[in-house]
């Protein structure tokens, strides 16, 4: 399988460094020799420079010989422009495009249906948003993750000292929770993801990932301590495409919004466009203007300023102020694992959520969606089991599910089934896999899905 | 400055103004009347006005109308026209000084309906029938009527159009500004027939129907009878009349869409629903003041309230009944209705809801920034921001308008007139509504008014028509620099 990256920055680069590592021949066009040879140095890819928009260069790359094209270079135009000559040098293959620009939005459809062809777009800023969402309506939860459309709720939270699970082992879980199950997938201790068994244990300071039916969601987090009321006022600090798609939609919603951007003309557009919430022009890390409107005693603040170091500042200034919440945004990869250590918890990035949906959109096979979780040392899949497949109709148990991989819900027909050793899987159910990085070829291969990519 | 350019453009309004008088001409000749003779002279006089103006200013081949010579265009134009329309008037010699014909012929052309005359019934049927077209033509604006019928005023039209039509964002329906005054002017057309229909299906007599579907819909208020439309005393011609004086007080672009399909184009227009809205309040408010204290039922009330607020706040200026006998809540309302008028791009005057919502939106920004010192925050209608430059003018605007009628009413006051008149007088004619208080109430008519006074009130009825800056820029000594 070959596929052709167009761009090699930050999400050109993260995508080519899985394919590689998933076995797939991957080719990375890019203008720029210094973005090219990060890539060569650091992945078994092979580089090409020049233009991706040009039918020439896309020709020497062997573009009809590719299967899948990703056009991600930073400029929106950059990527239709690629797709448009690639539809033209060869129609058959398959071609997805990042585009931020939210007077695309509508138009997704018919880039699909009409030239260029382009099987999926991909904004990046929709699914961080719906992200952030997501996370403000959980807000006792650090990580909130959808499947099955949306029945089926991935759930990441901090236990603290005084958790009643301080130090129970997982297997005398049940005991003490009672009548709801919620399936623990996952545990992030000092930077290592543990996909737990029976005999592992919780400590303080985990990061524990819990899998639950939607509407348990609630008890489920009683029971961890971690309820908490609805939030009600968010700060937006930032007020780019996120921070204006953000605030844009919590205007529906009974949130009071505020945001502070420090651009004077992006002020002003904000204001011309946004009718609820209340515009402030300044620095969202000076501390007289946090003061001066009451920061302390909002729920959240999101920080989504293009410079990351503002955010951390402005995350850690606010949190000491007092709010209950607070999301960033970070986009090196590199500052991950820093961010525990320093105190913040809740991460998001329009990168990484870029990657996930291009992974996503490239497993397309029998893979119904898939999430990266902290640190992208493991990830989420759906998937629909198929008759084929090894993992089909015997019990769990024999099936021989590697080490650092687990299912963790099976959705059949309507009934969601938190499985456990002795549980048979049918044809065509819908079966959710955490899986770590290095064991997803071998989780593919059980599951016979394997490279049905298209 | 092209002076001769101006004079020639108002010399071929003024011949197009002679052609208008035609049409009186002929209804007095239907009815053999004695308004044939004036008629003729006043045919002929400006006939050879118009000529005399065109000929001064022939020699200008100039095309280019900047904006300064489009308001003057339309000042001169107003003035002129103004003039030129009391002629008949003056040679049939129901006015005693020429200052009365004037004065009646401004009020027609502003769509003031205020009145020098105590027995209108006396009066010839051709003149009433040119005192209530007068009316119409000055409704829709005689200079839009220019744009739509005379070609050679499309170039810089836009510059005319938006002296003569200065409504704080502007419309335009059509991409040429022709096509544009076309379709407002059919539009407007339409509608008068459609109340002709109503009035005449109702039992009025023709006549009396179309002078008084010509004086609805340019919110006019000129009435063939001494006591108005109370004198029909009929609660049909009430409901259709004020119906057609909300139409009339509504933006025409509006109408536009409607009869173009969108049915909910007047819910969708916040202004609309501001103007809507208001009626409905202020109409119960005063039907209730005026419910057991003046009027024994409440459909009564009701009915008396509606059409004085509805004629009032349009600007229109018909009465059905005397308001000064109402309690004093229901005339300061009143009062207050004169100031508030009608919706941009209406035609009514007064100083528009548009920009009373605007004032309001500015205020309550103010108080805002006083809480959140940082805020960037913006006027808004319908969601859209409104530009800084539209705000300044419309508070500029607020403040002269203002500040006029205290001048005005100081002025008038010294002439010897008392408070409660003056103030009601200068109300009714910067907003072009018609009746006043005190000596020029609904039942009674602006003959008392000194000489002087006229004069003064004359200038405040073309002030408030052309919504003061396209006339006050004349006393702005930088206009005239070279």
């Amino acid at each position: 399988l070959k596929v052709i990256i167009i761009g090699a920055g930050e999400v050109g680069f993260h995508i080519a460094s899985h394919l590689a590592r998933e076995n797939k021949d991957v080719l990375v066009i890019d203008k720029n020799a210094d973005a090219l040879r990060r890539v060569s140095d650091n992945l078994d890819v092979q580089i090409l420079q020049g233009s991706g928009s040009s039918p020439v260069v896309l020709e020497e790359a062997g573009l009809r010989s590719a299967e899948i094209m990703l056009a991600v270079t930073n400029s929106d135009e950059a990527n239709l422009v690629a797709c448009l000559v690639a539809n033209i040098v060869s129609p058959a293959t398959k071609k997805l495009a990042r585009v931020r620009n939210a007077d695309y939005d509508t138009y997704h459809e018919t880039f699909r249906e009409q030239a260029p062809n382009i099987e999926t777009v991909i904004n990046p800023d929709i699914e961080v948003v719906k992200t952030i969402h997501g996370m403000m309506k959980v807000p006792g939860a650090v990580d909130v993750g959808e499947f099955a459309e949306g029945r089926i709720k991935f759930v990441g939270i901090y236990l603290d000292e005084h958790s009643p699970f301080n130090q129970v082992k997982l297997m005398d879980l049940p005991g003490q929770l009672g009548g709801i199950r919620p399936l623990i997938a996952a545990i992030m201790r000092d930077e290592e993801l543990i996909i737990p068994r029976g005999k592992d244990q919780f400590l303080a300071g985990d990061l524990v990932y819990f899998i639950t039916a939607s509407e348990q969601l609630e008890e489920t987090l009683a029971v961890f301590g971690k309820q908490e009321a609805p939030l009600k006022s968010v700060l937006i600090i930032g007020g780019g495409r996120i921070g204006y798609r953000l605030a844009a939609l919590l205007e529906d919603e009974p949130f009071t919004c505020k945001i502070i951007e420090k651009d004077p003309a992006k002020c002003d557009k904000l204001a011309g466009r946004l009718n609820k919430a209340v515009v402030l022009c300044g620095d969202g890390s000076d501390q007289n203007l946090l003061a001066e409107e009451n920061v302390g005693d909002m729920d959240a603040v999101v920080t989504l300023t293009d410079d990351e170091e503002t955010n951390i500042l402005a995350s850690l200034l606010t949190r000491r102020m007092g709010v209950r919440k607070c999301i960033t945004r970070i986009s090196k990869f590199s500052y991950f694992p820093l961010m525990t250590t320093i105190g913040i918890e809740q991460v998001v990035s329009p990168r990484l959520s870029a990657i996930n949906s291009i992974l996503q959109h490239v497993r397309r096979g029998k893979v119904l969606s898939a999430m990266s979780i902290k640190g992208e040392q493991a990830e989420i899949m759906e998937a629909v089991a198929m008759e084929t497949s090894a993992i089909v109709a015997k019990p769990l148990r024999s099936v021989g599910v590697p080490k650092g991989a687990l299912v963790a819900a099976i959705m059949r027909q309507e009934h969601i089934i938190i499985p456990s050793g002795e549980t048979t899987i049918q044809p065509d159910d819908r079966i959710i896999i955490v899986a770590r990085r290095e064991v997803i070829p071998q989780v593919e291969k059980i599951l016979a899905v394997k490279l049905e990519f298209f | 400055m092209h002076w001769r350019h101006v004079f020639k453009v108002v010399g071929v309004l003024t011949i197009t103004l002679a052609f208008t008088m035609v049409i009186p001409l002929l209804v007095g000749l239907f009815y053999r009347d004695m308004s044939v003779r004036p008629f003729l002279m006043a045919i002929a006089a400006t006939l050879a006005g118009g000529i005399a103006l065109y000929l001064a200013g022939r020699v200008d081949r100039s095309a280019f109308v900047s904006q300064r010579e489009g308001m003057a265009i339309v000042a001169l134009g107003w003035v002129v026209a103004g003039f030129f329309g009391a002629l008949p008037f003056y040679f049939e010699g129901e006015f005693p000084t020429f200052v009365d014909a004037l004065f009646e012929s401004v009020s027609g052309f502003t769509t003031t309906g205020s009145s020098v005359l105590t027995n209108i019934e006396a009066v010839s049927k051709g003149l009433l029938l040119w005192r209530s077209l007068i009316q119409w033509l000055g409704g829709m604006g005689i200079i839009v009527l220019g744009i739509a019928i005379l070609p050679f005023l499309g170039v810089g039209g836009m510059q005319l159009y938006k002296a003569e039509v200065p409504t704080p964002v502007p419309d335009k329906l059509q991409p040429r500004i022709r096509d544009t005054a076309m379709i407002l002017w059919k539009v407007y057309a339409l509608i008068t027939v459609a109340q002709v229909i109503a009035l005449w299906a109702g039992g009025m007599s023709l006549y009396d129907a179309v002078n008084h579907a010509m004086t609805t819909l340019p919110t006019g208020g000129f009435s063939t009878k001494n006591a108005s439309v109370a004198q029909f005393d009929s609660l049909y011609f009430d409901l259709v009349i004020s119906f057609f004086m909300i139409l009339a007080g509504i933006n025409f672009s509006l109408h536009y869409q409607l009869l173009r399909g969108q049915t909910l184009a007047f819910w969708r227009d916040s202004e609309c629903r501001f103007f809507l809205g208001a009626v409905l309040v202020l109409t119960l408010v005063v039907s209730f003041d005026i419910w057991r204290s003046v009027y024994a039922t409440m459909g009564e009330a009701l009915r008396y309230g509606l059409f004085q607020v509805v004629s009032i706040v349009t600007t229109t200026g018909y009465a059905t009944a005397d308001y000064e006998q109402w309690p004093a809540m229901s005339q300061l309302i009143l009062l207050l209705c004169m100031f508030l008028g009608a919706s941009a791009g209406s035609t009514g005057g007064g100083m528009k809801c548009l920009r009373i919502m605007l004032c309001f939106k500015f205020c309550y920004k103010e108080l805002f920034s006083l809480i959140h010192p940082r805020a960037v925050t913006h006027v808004k209608i319908a969601g859209k921001t409104v530009p800084d430059d539209v705000l300044r003018s419309v508070l500029g605007f607020l403040a002269l308008y203002m500040g006029l009628f205290g001048f005005c009413t100081v002025l008038l006051a010294g002439l010897g007139v008392d408070m409660v008149t003056a103030f009601g007088a200068v109300a009714a004619t910067l907003g072009n509504i018609g009746p006043g208080f005190g000596m020029v109430g609904p039942v009674e008519n602006f003959a008392q008014i000194p000489y002087l006074g006229k004069w003064l009130l004359i200038w405040c009825m073309l002030l408030g028509r052309l919504e003061i800056y396209t006339l006050i820029i004349f006393l702005v000594p930088e206009f005239y620099r070279k």
